[in-house]
């Protein structure tokens, strides 16, 4: 973006109003600042009241970020954190389903219906009851941008990763008819496929993770590395550059798309 | 603007088949983000006039030649280099097809230019490029692709083969210099009015059994989710961002902005 007349920063998202799952660390908190720094009101969620009052210090955006509580695991939380995105700034313009992950990671074989069904309500579920309920308010307004955090495991699978790779999957296929239904309407539906990022959630179910592909911690961010054309692994940021592209006017001819921001990993 | 910081700053790009429709709004693009830019194109006069709007003053420069031929694809890159003392990104983007026909009716003239335009072209600026950018460590390599690098259609069959090959060709590189501070990726637009299908789109209905070019456009942009065709505009924007430093850790990306049409 350059500069107005009056030599006031014209942000690419001036004006839009933003809701970010997940958004108080992470990958969520870095698209939720660069976000604010292109001129959104963004409202981010999180489960803990308390790291979130951190984050907003942190962030020391005012009353241009707004915090709200739940569980996107619950459906009323889901549809809860848009309503009240609409209550506190009046509308909302873009809806990032951020949050996700999984846990208990086992083979198929030894793996219990629990993850399962914990990695689908987290990640899948999730990005359903947002996106219907962020619908609602769009639809009508006639602009919006829904951005799912996907995965590499959205195109590809891992042994071991059942869980995430199979909710990651559904997430994709969820993008690709969504963009259809509202793609005259003047909303895009895209996802966004980052490679494996050590961000707290990796951290705290990496280890978990790679012992069901019989790996330590460390070997499975060096597998991860290592099948990509880069030899390392991303970085948060990587994902709200792009973020910002299709939150934008400008990001109004592309949807359905699964962009790929893994290093060279993903096949297609 | 004197404030003002590009996302581009500093950086030299050349520009194959710049001179208007995606190349140019590349070349708008890149210069408003603070690059240098050499834009090509077969005839000169449109050249000098494409510098003329562009109103750049020494921050853009003009190459004349034919993209599908490879003194020029080299020449272009030597050019840019001796002009502004380096190149970061390499935008190969010209291409199309002339006198595209089915299979069973395809003259090898049309499948040679092909070839050499769509896929060669690419092939010789990503080498010739790749030269100077592997020693610096530091490189954007941005093809333009297309929709068709992914799906096929009738009466395309140069069109097709030839994205489909540069879309494996651009993987892998990037697997090759992927360590090396060079990012390789491609841009697969849905359909665009640009000069080029204005001018060559008729013909190519015709190949294609659609019978009209506004049956052309029509099918193209009744596949898609947003029911239009996709905007120069859009696809720079993309361009933009792969090739500042805020897209280092993309690459082998085969980018759509194809308002929802491709399936994967």
């Amino acid at each position: 973006m350059g500069t107005g007349g009056l030599g006031v920063k014209m942000g690419a998202l001036d004006g839009r109003v933003a809701c970010v799952t997940g958004g108080t660390r992470g990958i969520g908190l870095a698209i939720a600042t660069a976000f604010l720094n292109e001129g959104a009101k963004v409202v981010i969620n999180g489960r803990d009241a308390a790291k979130a009052q951190r984050t907003l210090a942190e962030l020391g955006r005012g009353d241009q970020v707004h915090f709200i509580a739940g569980d996107v695991k619950k459906k009323a939380d889901c549809e809860a954190v848009v309503d009240g995105t609409v209550a506190h700034f009046g509308r909302i313009d873009i809806m990032v389903a951020n949050a996700g992950g999984a846990a208990d990671f086992a083979p198929i074989a030894q793996l219990p219906d629990e993850p399962m069904q914990d990695a689908l309500l987290w990640n899948f579920w999730h990005s359903f009851w947002v996106m219907r309920r962020a619908f609602n308010y769009m639809i009508p307004q006639q602009w919006g941008r829904i951005i799912n955090i996907s995965s590499v495991e959205g195109k590809v699978g891992k042994p071991g990763m059942s869980t995430y790779v199979a909710a990651k999957h559904a997430v994709n296929g969820l993008t690709k008819s969504a963009a259809k239904e509202v793609g005259t309407l003047g909303i895009t539906v895209n996802a966004l496929c980052p490679g494996v990022i050590e961000t707290d959630i990796v951290k705290e179910g990496g280890a978990g993770a790679a012992a069901a592909m019989g790996l330590t911690y460390d070997q499975l961010l060096a597998q991860f590395a290592a099948d990509s054309a880069i030899k390392r692994i991303n970085e948060v940021e990587d994902v709200a550059n792009v973020a910002v592209l299709l939150a934008s006017d400008i990001g109004a001819g592309i949807t359905g798309s699964l962009i790929s921001i893994d290093g060279g990993t993903a096949p297609y | 603007m004197a404030n003002s910081t590009g996302k581009l700053d500093g950086k030299v790009a050349c520009i194959t088949g710049g001179t208007r429709s995606i190349g140019r709004a590349m070349a708008e693009a890149f210069l408003a983000e603070g690059a240098r830019v050499v834009i090509n194109g077969r005839d000169e006069a449109k050249g000098r006039q494409a510098l003329k709007e562009l109103n750049a003053g020494d921050r853009a420069d003009f190459y004349g030649g034919d993209a599908a031929k490879q003194s020029t694809v080299e020449g272009l890159i030597d050019f840019t280099i001796a002009r502004y003392g380096q190149l970061d990104v390499c935008c190969l983007n010209s291409g199309g097809v002339q006198a595209t026909a089915p299979v069973f009716q395809m003259s090898d003239e049309e499948w040679n230019l092909e070839v050499d335009w769509n896929l060669n072209h690419v092939f010789w600026g990503m080498r010739k490029s790749l030269q100077h950018m592997i020693p610096r460590q530091s490189g954007r390599i941005i093809v333009t692709s297309s929709v068709e690098g992914k799906l096929g259609k009738p009466g395309l069959p140069g069109y097709v083969a030839t994205k489909h090959a540069v879309n494996g060709l651009v993987k892998s590189a990037a697997h090759e210099v992927g360590t090396l501070g060079i990012t390789v990726n491609a841009i697969l637009p849905g359909i665009i009015e640009t000069d080029i299908v204005r001018e060559t789109g008729p013909a190519s209905a015709v190949a294609m059994g659609v019978g009209s070019y506004e049956a052309l456009i029509e099918m193209f942009c009744s596949e898609s989710s947003i029911k239009r065709p996709n905007r120069v505009e859009e696809v720079a924007a993309v361009a933009v961002l792969l090739a500042s430093d805020a897209a280092r850790n993309m690459t082998g990306c085969l980018f759509p902005v194809d308002g929802g049409t491709l399936p994967y």
